[in-house]
C-alpha cells in the first residue's frame, strides 16, 4: 500500500531528523554564532506560534499579522481609519447590476513563485476558501450563506455575481487572500502570494522569517527582513523590546505599558458585553434588562480593572463602523432607578429573585475574572441574584452558541466580540437575528431592518444600521453593553510606526519606517 | 536478561494500549473540536463540513477503530489545528524537551552527587549546613518566580543573557538554570542522607582503619552503595522534565512538548494529545529500563 510506505518513510525520516538535530545542537552549543542584523531588519514578537501559514486562515489574528498584505494580498484593502476601500490587486471595481460586480485586476503582478497573477487565481482562491475539502476560516466567517459565481471575462477582468445580492461585495473581497490557481485543495506549508514579502524560513515553535521581494509590483517598503518570534508571557515580550532583542510587540499587558516613548494604547476593535438570554424569565422582562444596564457603574472600571482608554459601549461594534449611532449614550449608573424597576416587575409577578447564572470565560481578556466578579456584585447591589461561573473556552463556546439547552435557567454571558471590517453585517446577524447563532432573542421587526440594511448601499445602508443600533440599545434593551476595549503595543524607538485598530488583525511591514 | 527485557516490553505495551484507550475516550468526552476550531460566527454549514471532513460525525467506536487501524501502520493521524501529521508536530517539540532534560539532568546529577557526598562527609559542618540551606530553598522556590527574576536580573538589568528563545548556547543557560534548581535540591538531599548511612557502615570503618584516603572512601567505596535510592529519584525528576517543563517552556519561549500537550488538550486536538502521550510514555519506559539496568550494574546481587 502506498500509504503505508509513505508513513514508514516519514518515520525513518523523522528519526534521521532527530539524529541530525542532535548533532546540530551539539555544534550550536559549542559555537555560539552571533547574528548580525541589518538596520532595516525588524523583529516582531507574537504571543503564540502560528498554527498554520495557510493564507485562507488569515482571519486569525497572528496568522493575519504575518501573512495578510505582507505575503498574500487581497483585491481590495480596507482603510480602517475611515472605512474606505483602497485598490490593491484590483485597480477598480463597479457594480454592473444589483447582484453583479466587475473587477479590473492589476496587470504585471507576479507571485513569489514567479507565476503571473490573473483572474483564474481569484476564482481558485474563492473556491479554496469555501471548499468542503479543506475548512478555511475566511470562507466560514465571511462567505457563509451566499454563493458567488465568478466569471472570467478576460485575464484581468472578473465579474462576480452573488446570490443573494451583496452590496458590500468589494468589502468582502478585502478578506479574500489570493493564492495561485495551481494551489491544491490542502493547507499550504509554504505560502505563495503576490505581496511585498515572501516566507524564507519557518522553524515551528521558534521563528518565521519574511524577506523583501525584488519583483514586487508596488512601492518598495523600507523593511528588508522581518523575523517573527513567539513568546506567551506578557512580561517577557515587553522586556524583549527593552533589551533590544525585538522591535515590535503587538500585544503587551496593561501593567507593562508604562513607558510613553515605546508603549501605545490602540482601540483593538473588540467590544465586551453581556449577552442576555431573553428566553427565560425574569430576563424576558424589559424592566429587568433595563435595571441590569443601570446597575453597572461603567466609569468605575476604567483606569482600575480595565485600561483608562477603554470606552463605555453602546454598540456591539467599534465606533469606526458604518452606521455608528452617535445619538446613543451609555445607560446611566442609577442603582435607585434599577431597584425601582425591579420592584415594579416583582409587583407584576416577574420572578426577579430567581438565580441568574453569569457565564464567563477564563482568560477571555485581562482581568476578566475580576470584571465578572465586580459585575456580579453590582447586580447584587440592586437586588438581583447573580451567580458567577467561569468556564474554559470550549464549554463557554457551547453555552454562547445555539442550540441552547432545553430547561436551562436564566443566564447572562460575558463575551468579547471583534469587528474590524468596518461594516455591521459581520456582527449583527450572528448576535441579533432570530436565527443568529449567538442571539438571545427574536424580533421580526429588527430582522426586517437588518435585512433592508444588508441589501442597501451608501447613505441608506448607514441610516438603516443606525436605526438597528438604536432599536437594540434603547427599545429592545437587548444586552448589557460594556466597553470598547483597547490593546497595548510596544514599539522600539528607532521605528516610525504607530499601532492602529488594524493591528489586531494585520501588521503591514510596508507601513513600518525607520526614524 | 533477555527474558526480562521481553517481559518489560510486553508489560509496557499493555500499559500503553490501556493509556491509548483511556485517553482516546476521555478526551472525546470533553466534546468535539468544531466550535473551537471555527470562529464563533462561522455558519452551521461550515461546522457541518468540518465535522464531516474530520470524521467527527461517526460513532465513537468507529472513530476508535479507524484510529487503531492507522496506528497499526504507525500513522498517528493529522493535527486538525496544524494540518500536519501529529507525530511530526510532537517529535519536533519532543526533541527540544529531550535535549533540555538530558543536559539538565546530567548537570544536576553530577553537581548533586559531588556536593551531597562532600556534605555528608562532615555532617553539621559549615559546608553541609550551607549546602542543605540552599538546597532546601531551591527545592521549595516556585520556578516561574525564579524564571522571571532571572530574566529581570540577567537580561534586563545586566544584559548578559538573551531574555528567551533559542538559537545560541546563551539561550540555553537560563532555562537549564531554572530547571536545575528543584531537582538539584531534592537529589542533593537524597545523596546526602544515603551517603551518611553508607559512611557509617562497617566497610567504610574498615577502609578508614586500613588508612585509605578520604576521597576514594567517599567516591569509590561509599558512593556506589549509596547510589541506589539516588537513581530512583533521578528517574522521577527526569520523568517530570520529559513530561514537559511547562513553566520554563512558556516563559522562555522554548518549543517543548509540555506546552504543546496543554495547548492541544485545550484545543481538543486529539491526534496531537495521543501522539504526545505515547511518545513521552515510550521515553519514560526506556528511561525506567535504563534505571533497572543501572541497578544491576551498581549492585551485583540484582540479576534479572
Amino acid at each position: 500500500m502506498p500509504g503505508t510506505k509513505n508513513t514508514l518513510h516519514d518515520t525513518e525520516e523523522t528519526c534521521m531528523n532527530i539524529r541530525s538535530y542532535l548533532y546540530g545542537s551539539a555544534i550550536a552549543l559549542a559555537v555560539a554564532i552571533p547574528a548580525f542584523a541589518q538596520d532595516s531588519d525588524v523583529t516582531i514578537v507574537l504571543n503564540e506560534d502560528l498554527e498554520t501559514v495557510e493564507p485562507c486562515m488569515t482571519s486569525q489574528s497572528n496568522i493575519g499579522r504575518v501573512i495578510q498584505q505582507n505575503i498574500s494580498e487581497t483585491l481590495v484593502e480596507l482603510n480602517t481609519k475611515d472605512g474606505s476601500l483602497m485598490p490593491r490587486l484590483a485597480e477598480s471595481w463597479e457594480a454592473v447590476d444589483e447582484d453583479t460586480w466587475r473587477f479590473a485586476l492589476r496587470q504585471g503582478v507576479s507571485f513569489s513563485d514567479g507565476s503571473a497573477f490573473d483572474a483564474a487565481d481569484v476564482v481558485k482562491s474563492y473556491e479554496r476558501a469555501v471548499s468542503d475539502q479543506i475548512v478555511c476560516e475566511i470562507g466560514a466567517k465571511y462567505f457563509g450563506g451566499m454563493t458567488l459565481d465568478m466569471e472570467v471575462v478576460d485575464d484581468h477582468t472578473l465579474e462576480i455575481t452573488s446570490d443573494p445580492a451583496q452590496p458590500i461585495l468589494p468589502l468582502l473581497m478585502s478578506t479574500l487572500t489570493i493564492v495561485p490557481s495551481e494551489t491544491p485543495f490542502e493547507f499550504m506549508q509554504q505560502p505563495v502570494g503576490t505581496g511585498p514579502y515572501e516566507m524564507t524560513e519557518r522553524n515551528v515553535g521558534q521563528n518565521i522569517t519574511l524577506e523583501r521581494r525584488d519583483d514586487y509590483w508596488g512601492e518598495v517598503p523600507a523593511v528588508t527582513k522581518a523575523t517573527y518570534l513567539f513568546r506567551s508571557d506578557d512580561a517577557v515580550r515587553a522586556a524583549m523590546v527593552a533589551t533590544g532583542e525585538a522591535d515590535i510587540v503587538p500585544l503587551i499587558g496593561q501593567e507593562q505599558a508604562t513607558n510613553p516613548a515605546t508603549d501605545f494604547a490602540y482601540p483593538n476593535s473588540e467590544t465586551t458585553y453581556l449577552r442576555v438570554d431573553h428566553g427565560v424569565a425574569p430576563l424576558d422582562d424589559i424592566r429587568v434588562r433595563k435595571a441590569m444596564n443601570m446597575a453597572v457603574d461603567r466609569e468605575a472600571f476604567l483606569g482600575t480593572l480595565l485600561p483608562q482608554d477603554a470606552e463605555a459601549a453602546t454598540h456591539i461594534v467599534p465606533p469606526s463602523t458604518l452606521g455608528w449611532n452617535s445619538d446613543l449614550s451609555p445607560w446611566p449608573y442609577d442603582p435607585e432607578q434599577a431597584r425601582a424597576l425591579l420592584e415594579e416587575a416583582k409587583a407584576d409577578g416577574v420572578p426577579v429573585d430567581a438565580e441568574i447564572t453569569m457565564i464567563a470565560r477564563i482568560g477571555n481578556f485581562p482581568n476578566v475574572t475580576e470584571v465578572a466578579e465586580a459585575l456580579t456584585q453590582m447586580f447584587g447591589d440592586v437586588g438581583l441574584n447573580v451567580d458567577l461561573r467561569m468556564y474554559e473556552v470550549a464549554e463557554w463556546i457551547d453555552l454562547y452558541s445555539k442550540p441552547f439547552a432545553e430547561g436551562r435557567g436564566p443566564s447572562i454571558l460575558l463575551a468579547m466580540h471583534d469587528n474590524s471590517r468596518g461594516d455591521p453585517v459581520f456582527s449583527m446577524f450572528f448576535k441579533y437575528a432570530c436565527e443568529g447563532l449567538q442571539s438571545g432573542f427574536c424580533s421580526p421587526e429588527l430582522d426586517q431592518i437588518m435585512a433592508d440594511a444588508t441589501a442597501a448601499t451608501g447613505d441608506d445602508r448607514a441610516a438603516l444600521w443606525k436605526d438597528a443600533f438604536a432599536m437594540i440599545h434603547n427599545d429592545l434593551v437587548a444586552d448589557v453593553f460594556l466597553f470598547h476595549m483597547v490593546g497595548f503595543s510596544r514599539v522600539a524607538e528607532r521605528l516610525d510606526f504607530t499601532p492602529t485598530i488594524a493591528t489586531n488583525s494585520e501588521l503591514q511591514l510596508a507601513q513600518i519606517n525607520f526614524k | 536478561m533477555k527474558s526480562f527485557l521481553t517481559k518489560r516490553a510486553y508489560a509496557s505495551l499493555i500499559s500503553l494500549l490501556f493509556l491509548v484507550v483511556a485517553v482516546f475516550f476521555l478526551s472525546r468526552l470533553t466534546g468535539d473540536p468544531t466550535n473551537l476550531y471555527l470562529p464563533v460566527d462561522a455558519s452551521l454549514e461550515a461546522r457541518e463540513n468540518f465535522r464531516a471532513l474530520h470524521g467527527l460525525n461517526d460513532p465513537l467506536i468507529v472513530q476508535f477503530g479507524r484510529y487503531l487501524a492507522d496506528l497499526a501502520m504507525l500513522d498517528f493521524g493529522e493535527s486538525i489545528r496544524r494540518s500536519r501529521p501529529a507525530l511530526d508536530v510532537v517529535l519536533e517539540a519532543f526533541e527540544w524537551t529531550l535535549i533540555l532534560a538530558a543536559i539538565t539532568m546530567t548537570v544536576v546529577t553530577i553537581s548533586a552527587i559531588v556536593v551531597g557526598s562532600l556534605a555528608a562527609f562532615r555532617v553539621g559542618g559549615l559546608f553541609d549546613r550551607t549546602a542543605t540551606f540552599f538546597s532546601l530553598i531551591g527545592a521549595s522556590a516556585p520556578d516561574f518566580w525564579i524564571a522571571i527574576v532571572a530574566i529581570v536580573l540577567f537580561s534586563v538589568n545586566l544584559g548578559w543573557l538573551p531574555t528567551s528563545g533559542t538559537g545560541t548556547v546563551w539561550h540555553w543557560i537560563m532555562p537549564i538554570g531554572v530547571l536545575f534548581v528543584r531537582p538539584f535540591g531534592l537529589i542533593l538531599q537524597v545523596v546526602r542522607g544515603s551517603m551518611i548511612t553508607a559512611l557509617g557502615s562497617a566497610y567504610v570503618k574498615t577502609a578508614r582503619a586500613k588508612g585509605v584516603a578520604s576521597r576514594p572512601i567517599i567516591f569509590v567505596h561509599a558512593l556506589r552503595n549509596a547510589m541506589l535510592p539516588v537513581i530512583t529519584v533521578i528517574g522521577d525528576q527526569a520523568a517530570a522534565i520529559l513530561n514537559g517543563a511547562v513553566v520554563v517552556e512558556t516563559i522562555f519561549g522554548f518549543p517543548g512538548v509540555g506546552k504543546l500537550m496543554i495547548d492541544s488538550i485545550l484545543q481538543r486536538d486529539f491526534a496531537v494529545v495521543l501522539a504526545a502521550i505515547m511518545v513521552t510514555a515510550l521515553a519514560i519506559f526506556v528511561m525506567n529500563l535504563l534505571i533497572d539496568l543501572a541497578y544491576s550494574v551498581l549492585d551485583p546481587r540484582i540479576r534479572y
